[in-house]
């Protein structure tokens, strides 16, 4: 019995040592850098390889762009001294540079280093078919003006140039990494210098010599956790101080939501950049018939869907650019209206002995694109189920894409984020078609979104936007849209914008026109 | 063996859907980009020269560069690698200690109270599925306890130490830096924890079983009809007889962890070699894939034999 006694003793003292010990580790150290938590790992801060949020997040802070688009949606000179001077025959683009500018090495920013960085970018950028569609050659005309000679005129090199993805990088510190990827450093010009860095975590620091607003915090340690329940834990236990909204799940934002209204955390939020939609293959039999994409296109109760989905976080969209970008409102895509599809589809011979079956593909690695593809499938069969079914099929996203200009998907969900704020950017990525015949794509753009719908008229309007500037230009690009609503091979679903929350001694976050956040105006209160 | 595996991951690799060019300029690259981005990474050249390839660097010990990263495959295991032995070596030692003390128990006292708890028990957490009780265990320890982090290897803010065995636990201690080694510690403990706890039932079960199995034996019976003190037929007879099955579960527990628990490592964001693998897998990485099963393969092939070895070395019966 003794005996037994003394164990008991022992594991009740293991047991106390052992919490005093846990609690002992506890850190509670003051802070004093402000601790950013993002979802995925980062593999390489190279400009030039960079495609992901995350990525371009944090090479926003370490490095600069030639211009920014400022809140009024206007551009602004920003490493460029003054805005772009373009020739008569807007095939030559003058760029003054700012002179006081350098790098975090210490070399000096010059029309040089940038001709090096974006022929780096133009040689082994994994977007550069962006500028090489674009750019015939680039001289230093002087120290610092840059000329840009295009191959033809193009409106929207302007916004290209607010890229993250054309920071500059130091020709001192990149002469070896010409023709490959420096993947784990980066020296540019940016208000903060990089210290430390792991797939896992980045740690970068006030950059002393940097030209313009010097940053309201002492440093940045970014960290990035595999799944969203981390993250969203590590807010709610204070371990980290902002979290930013990339793959959180809609369940977690709504419930960082309700801690920004109870005062727990605040919030920001920037201007929308993703869009989500569902393309239709409109090149074969029965969603070649323009007839039936577009009673389709009245059968989404997008604000059913937002409220289901993602409780109302996600904004329906009508247009396949973010509105902010148009200036204007702008919706070319029509309402919920199920009467006038069922009109359609019994035109077109279906509701009443027919039933129009559709494939729908989406991404089962993507959440919200199942339940998407849930609701819309139930939504249909409340209300047109004697016209069409919906058959789901989840697909990898690597998949989905290796798949799409194969024509493997009737109808699929996929986003798009432009990579510079343009209607632009969202327009040729889904539209530009080089090859039609008759009504289908057979080489372009809109092949490897996965519709294959061609317009002549599309096509000559996309190259007449590039010759125009300002009001003009936009209706050309809104009349575009017009004709892509018509032809209704996308079906424009929902509108995601970029979230970030903070503890509440940390700043309210704010973005920039490319949904980034402004990590330099984060301050410790 | 190894020959065999190389092989079929190579194939099923190229047989899987999806290609690496997409993975990494997403969906909506040219084909110019595409088609240049392809002849730079080796991927347009025919099949069997893309085997004969990597084959012929296997043998030379080059597991190739990532496609992603164009980091050497070597240093991405060598980083990743030591992350997931540290948690497999920690999560066994809890395991054993946990699952062969109640299984011990259980098989001393039959029948009882502590046994038909021990037996819930092992039940219990080989039924428990991983993520749940990964999820659980976080939301009760950091979440609403906060007594230890929430996942990673380090504290937000803290710097990995210069990496000489890359377990750092280790290097924190070369380094001469203890606040790492609290800190590394400390975030070992969850994910462990939960490993070792969920593997413990199996080492519970297994250990009751084969006590109570040989427990029945005649020299058993025949130890006790000597007079032989009880504990001593327990610690001397009977506990190394059960020692061989408990050894070849507990080796062949080692070498899957070693392999990476996933969703653990994923729950708790812990950067290791199936966190890893599961990455370079969605991104189509194939010499990243390739070279991370032909190592957790190999490491394997030696623990069984290590396991093999042990056996014949302990059991005299035994000989190769």
């Amino acid at each position: 019995m003794e005996r037994i006694n003394n164990v008991k003793n022992i594991i009740k003292l293991s047991s106390l040592i052992l919490i005093v010990f846990l609690l002992s580790c506890v850190q509670n150290k003051k802070r004093e850098t402000i601790i950013v938590a993002s979802a995925g790992r980062i593999e390489s801060l190279d400009p030039a390889q960079a495609n992901t949020l995350r990525t371009l997040q944090i090479l926003s802070a370490l490095g600069d762009t030639l211009y920014k688009i400022n809140k009024e949606g206007n551009l602004s000179p920003n490493l460029a001294k003054d805005l772009p001077k373009i020739s008569k025959d807007r095939l030559i683009i003058d760029i003054p540079l700012r002179e006081d500018v350098s790098f975090h090495d210490g070399s000096a920013f010059n029309a040089e280093a940038m001709k090096f960085s974006l022929y780096r970018f133009m040689k082994i950028g994994t977007l550069n078919y962006l500028l090489n569609n674009k750019i015939e050659d680039i001289e230093v005309k002087d120290e610092f003006l840059l000329r840009i000679n295009l191959k033809e005129p193009s409106s929207s090199i302007k916004s290209l140039l607010t890229s993250v993805n054309l920071t500059p990088v130091s020709p001192n510190s990149y002469s070896n990494y010409k023709d490959k990827f420096n993947n784990k450093s980066f020296i540019g010009t940016g208000p903060y210098s990089l210290e430390s860095f792991s797939s896992n975590q980045q740690i970068i620091k006030p950059f002393s010599n940097y030209w313009g607003k010097r940053p309201l915090n002492k440093g940045i340690d970014f960290v990035n956790y595999s799944n969203s329940n981390t993250l969203f834990s590590a807010i709610k236990t204070k371990e980290v101080d902002v979290l930013i909204s990339n793959s959180i799940d809609d369940m977690q934002r709504v419930a960082l939501n309700n801690m920004v209204k109870k005062g727990k955390v605040n919030s920001g939020e920037g201007d929308p950049i993703e869009i989500g939609f569902i393309t239709f293959k409109s090149n074969t039999l029965p969603l070649e018939k323009q007839k039936i994409r577009e009673a389709l296109s009245y059968t989404i109760d997008r604000e059913l869907i937002s409220q289901k989905v993602s409780f109302g976080t996600r904004e329906p969209l009508r247009s396949i650019v973010p509105p902010q970008l148009h200036k204007k409102e702008s919706s070319p895509w029509s309402k919920y209206q199920p009467k006038l599809a069922r009109t359609l589809l019994k035109k077109e011979g279906y509701c009443e002995k027919d039933i129009l079956t559709i494939p729908l593909t989406f991404r089962s690695n993507v959440p919200a694109d199942k339940l998407l593809a849930l609701t819309w499938r139930d939504q249909i069969k409340r209300d047109l189920s004697d016209c069409i079914k919906i058959s789901l099929n989840g697909v990898e996203s690597t998949t989905v894409y290796k798949q799409l200009s194969d024509g493997a998907f009737e109808a699929v969900i996929l986003d798009w984020t432009g990579a510079y704020p343009d209607p632009e950017a969202y327009l040729t990525p889904l539209l530009s078609c080089t090859k039609i015949k008759k009504s289908t794509c057979l080489k372009g753009e809109a092949v490897f979104s996965g519709s294959f719908w061609g317009d002549n008229q599309v096509q000559e309007l996309l190259k007449k936007s590039e010759v125009l500037e300002g009001e003009s230009r936009l209706n050309t690009l809104k009349n575009i849209e017009k004709l892509a609503a018509e032809g209704s091979s996308y079906l424009p679903v929902w509108l995601v914008k970029p979230k970030a929350w903070s503890l509440k001694n940390i700043s309210q976050p704010e973005f920039s026109s490319n949904g980034l956040i402004i990590l330099k105006n984060l301050k410790r209160e | 063996m190894l020959w065999i595996i190389s092989s079929l991951v190579f194939i099923l690799l190229r047989i899987a859907p999806g290609d690496p060019v997409d993975a990494i300029l997403g969906n909506r690259a040219n084909e110019f980009a595409r088609e240049s981005l392809r002849i730079k990474l080796g991927l347009d050249k025919p099949l069997i020269n893309q085997y004969l390839e990597y084959i012929n660097h296997l043998i030379h010990g080059n597991l190739g560069i990532s496609l992603n990263t164009q980091e050497p495959v070597q240093v991405i295991i060598s980083k990743a690698l030591p992350a997931s032995i540290e948690l497999a070596i920690f999560a066994i030692l809890i395991a054993s200690f946990v699952g062969y003390l109640i299984g011990f128990l259980g098989a001393v006292k039959p029948e009882s109270r502590i046994d038909f708890l021990g037996r819930i028990f092992g039940i219990g957490t080989y039924a428990l599925p991983p993520f749940w009780a990964a999820m659980l265990i976080q939301i009760i320890f950091a979440v609403s306890l906060g007594w230890l982090p929430i996942g990673g290897r380090l504290p937000p803010g803290m710097s990995l130490p210069p990496s000489v065995t890359g377990f750092l636990l280790v290097d924190s201690i070369l380094n001469k830096n203890i606040e790492m080694f609290f800190s590394s510690f400390e975030h070992l403990i969850l994910p462990s924890f939960t490993l070792g706890l969920l593997l413990s039932g199996i080492f519970s079960r297994s250990l009751r079983l084969n006590l109570e199995e040989i427990l029945k034996k005649d020299y058993i019976e025949a130890a006790k009809s000597r007079g032989i003190n009880e504990s001593r037929i327990f610690f001397k007879h009977a506990l190394p007889n059960t020692l061989l099955p408990i050894l070849t579960i507990t080796g062949l527990t080692i070498s899957s962890l070693i392999g990476g628990a996933l969703l653990i490592e994923i729950t708790f964001s812990w950067p290791g070699i199936a966190l890893g693998l599961q990455e370079a897998i969605s991104q189509r990485d194939y010499p990243v894939v390739q070279g991370i099963v032909v190592i957790i393969s190999s490491i394997v092939v030696m623990i069984s034999i290590g396991i093999d070895i042990a056996i014949a070395y302990i059991d005299p019966r035994i000989s190769y």
